[in-house]
């Protein structure tokens, strides 16, 4: 939560918190007696007042569950203030029966909110909500309903003093229910998570020591910071955003403090089993044992819920597959139709037979026609070899065939274009250098690494093409071109990645040559590896598996 | 070189005209046809020593006519040499699979086609 966001607009609230956390310091400096007990009566109205406040100066579009939460502060308000003026009197009297209408309003209001806060799992919500509140109420039933259950009194004293650990259940309940949405990141919620927490905890420790209570306890700290916080929650801006419809929110965020949550929530049952015998006091085993069994089966289902998400989401994936491979090669298809009419007709203009022949600024402009198509029409294979090999379909089919001939070929093909540009290519071969390989690819992979060279390399260099073989077959291509460093030597094989010198001397490509190269020697079984030439230049190595020894195709 | 029927067929004018130019330049006859079930009918009027079938064309495929082709007794010298624009190499093997003689990709050279054809019709 972004603390300025939070506080911006929130003077008023400010105050009344500040305020209300002062009072609750003065209140343990005040000696015991009527003062002390006005202020704690007086906290408690303060809440509903503030809450009444929140609602009318924010306009929540659905108020009821502030309603709720106001009359519930004024209920414990009252029944405070019966206490009082019945001077702490025992339990049942008129105090509890007040006190006890004001827990089912808080989590009616609590509920309220989770169900407009809605949220995309909110079945995943309320089965996590159940699990952390059945663990909660065996814990509860062993540590203080049976004691208060099993304990002396009349059956209505015992009654009335076991509904309030009850009713921490109902409202715990509520709050892990919200715990569990996206929206438990609103300050205005996080301070009614501030206001119940301090509530429950007061109610645990009065539960386990309700005998040496008296007016004036540390545990009326809990209380009244309780009222403060509830006040302060209605009084934040975000409490308007906080009962309004949200958008579902799309992703399951699966934070720490949720499996915390919920691994304390499973391991609730066993570790209460072993304290108890460990301590030989008598439990109940069907306390325990019954929440637990419904807890796995809640844990079962959730389980299958997500097994069942998961597959649904893959066969979404395995379709956008589908669709995008299809969109690929529809684009690769409409790109190559007009540029079949491009070259062709620019073929058909250049051609030496026609009459009469053209002059030489037209050739020229031309052959610029023709030279672009032919490198759109790379870039346009490139695009979709990229596209296919991403979707995993780079289909190879192998043959028995000698590296020398290919790197030959790739390197007569690239004879021209290095004269073109007054660079010498030379090419050297020694022994037959057997690999089992698809012959179109590595022709594509030796082509893109010779013309790369050609295109890196100034006037005046020298390319050698080489094969040799050792336990690979290896080709190495060396030129004296620009180069690169060090660093980019570790990331020329990524896509799309151009090198600083490629992009200041305007070298035209995209950056995926050298990437497809690197795929397709991974796909033999191969390795290629960039080094930078001292003195400029670069030496490109790839060593593929020769024949009848080890290699893998995809 | 000797000139011959040939039978053209794709459904984009432009590659159309594209590929019945640089035939006529070698000396050859054209009939053209810019669907499937048009060039059929016309095979099996004409008997094309060649027919060069574009292979998305609307009415049959590419495909399905060079299959109707080999289907035909009477069209048992016909030679058949696919364009297509898909580059996967599965349509490749596809193409060839299906019986036929060539198989060229989009876009070409109008002189390799030329070569390609001239190779074709020397074989028969």
């Amino acid at each position: 939560v972004d603390l300025r966001n939070a506080l911006r607009g929130y003077r008023a609230g400010g105050v009344f918190l500040a305020l209300g956390l002062a009072l609750s310091g003065i209140y343990f400096v005040l000696p015991s007696g009527n003062a002390q007990s006005a202020l704690f009566d007086a906290a408690g109205f303060a809440a509903a007042a503030a809450i009444l406040t929140g609602v009318r100066v924010y306009r929540p579009s659905a108020p009821l569950a502030w309603i709720l939460f106001a009359i519930g502060n004024l209920c414990s308000a009252v029944g405070d203030l019966l206490s009082t003026l019945l001077n702490d009197p025992p339990i049942p009297s008129a105090a509890d029966w007040v006190y006890l209408a004001g827990y089912p309003l808080l989590a009616t209001g609590l509920v309220m909110l989770l169900i407009q806060a809605g949220g995309h799992h909110r079945r995943a919500a309320v089965g996590e909500a159940l699990i952390i509140t059945l663990a909660f109420s065996l814990v509860q039933w062993t540590y203080i309903i049976e004691a208060i259950v099993d304990g002396p009194g009349s059956e209505t004293e015992r009654a009335v003093a076991a509904a309030y650990p009850m009713m921490d259940v109902v409202l715990l309940a509520a709050l892990a229910g919200f715990f569990t949405t996206a929206a438990w990141r609103t300050p205005s919620f996080l301070l009614l998570v501030a206001g119940v927490v301090p509530l429950l905890v007061a109610d645990e420790i009065y539960g386990l020591t309700a005998n040496s209570y008296s007016s004036g306890d540390p545990v009326d700290l809990g209380w009244m910071l309780s009222y403060v916080l509830w006040g302060a929650a209605a009084l934040h801006p975000s409490m308007r955003e906080l009962s309004q419809a949200r958008p579902r929110a799309q992703e399951l965020r699966v934070s720490g403090v949720r499996i915390v949550v919920l691994t304390a929530a499973l391991l609730a049952g066993p570790a209460v089993l072993l304290v108890q015998e460990a301590r030989g006091v008598h439990y109940e085993v069907w306390a325990i044992a019954v929440p637990m069994m419904i807890i796995a089966v809640l844990v079962v289902l959730r389980l299958a819920t997500i097994l069942r998400a998961l597959e649904r989401i893959r066969l979404q994936l395995v379709e956008a597959d589908r669709v995008k491979d299809e969109f690929v090669a529809l684009i690769s298809h409409d790109l190559r139709t007009p540029l079949t009419s491009i070259m062709g007709y620019s073929e058909l203009a250049l051609d030496d037979d026609l009459e009469p022949p053209i002059d030489s600024e037209r050739r020229g402009y031309l052959e610029i026609v023709s030279r672009s198509s032919h490198r759109l029409l790379r870039l346009v294979d490139d695009l979709l070899f990229v596209a296919r090999l991403q979707a995993g379909r780079l289909d190879l089919t192998p043959t028995a065939l000698d590296l020398r001939d290919v790197a030959r070929q790739a390197a007569v093909e690239g004879q021209r274009r290095a004269e073109a540009k007054g660079i010498e290519l030379v090419f050297r071969a020694g022994g037959p250098a057997e690999i089992e390989a698809d012959r179109g690819r590595i022709f594509q992979l030796l082509d893109n690494l010779v013309s790369n060279a050609i295109k890196f390399t100034p006037e005046g260099g020298v390319i050698e093409v080489s094969v040799r073989t050792n336990a690979s077959a290896v080709l190495e291509v060396r030129d004296t071109g620009v180069g690169f460093t060090t660093e980019e030597a570790g990331r020329i094989f990524e896509r799309f990645f151009r090198t600083d010198a490629a992009v200041e001397g305007q070298v035209q490509g995209t950056g995926l040559g050298l990437y497809i190269a690197h795929a397709i020697t991974e796909a033999h079984g191969g390795t290629i590896s960039a080094t930078p030439r001292e003195g400029g230049g670069a030496v490109f190595t790839v060593e593929l598996p020769r024949a009848n020894g080890n290699h893998s195709t995809k | 070189v000797s000139t011959s029927l040939i039978l053209v067929a794709d459904d984009d004018d432009d590659i159309l005209l594209l590929v019945t130019t640089r035939l006529r330049r070698d000396g050859h006859e054209i009939v053209q046809a810019s669907r499937g079930d048009t060039a059929l009918a016309l095979a099996r009027e004409m008997k094309p020593a060649l027919a060069v079938l574009d292979v998305g064309m609307p009415g049959l495929d590419g495909f399905e006519v060079l299959a109707a082709i080999r289907a035909d007794e009477t069209l048992n010298d016909t030679k058949v040499l696919l364009l297509t624009a898909k580059a996967q190499e599965s349509d490749v093997r596809r193409g060839y699979a299906s019986g036929a003689d060539a198989y060229v990709k989009k876009p070409f050279s109008p002189a390799e086609l030329s070569q390609r054809v001239t190779a074709l019709l020397d074989l028969a």
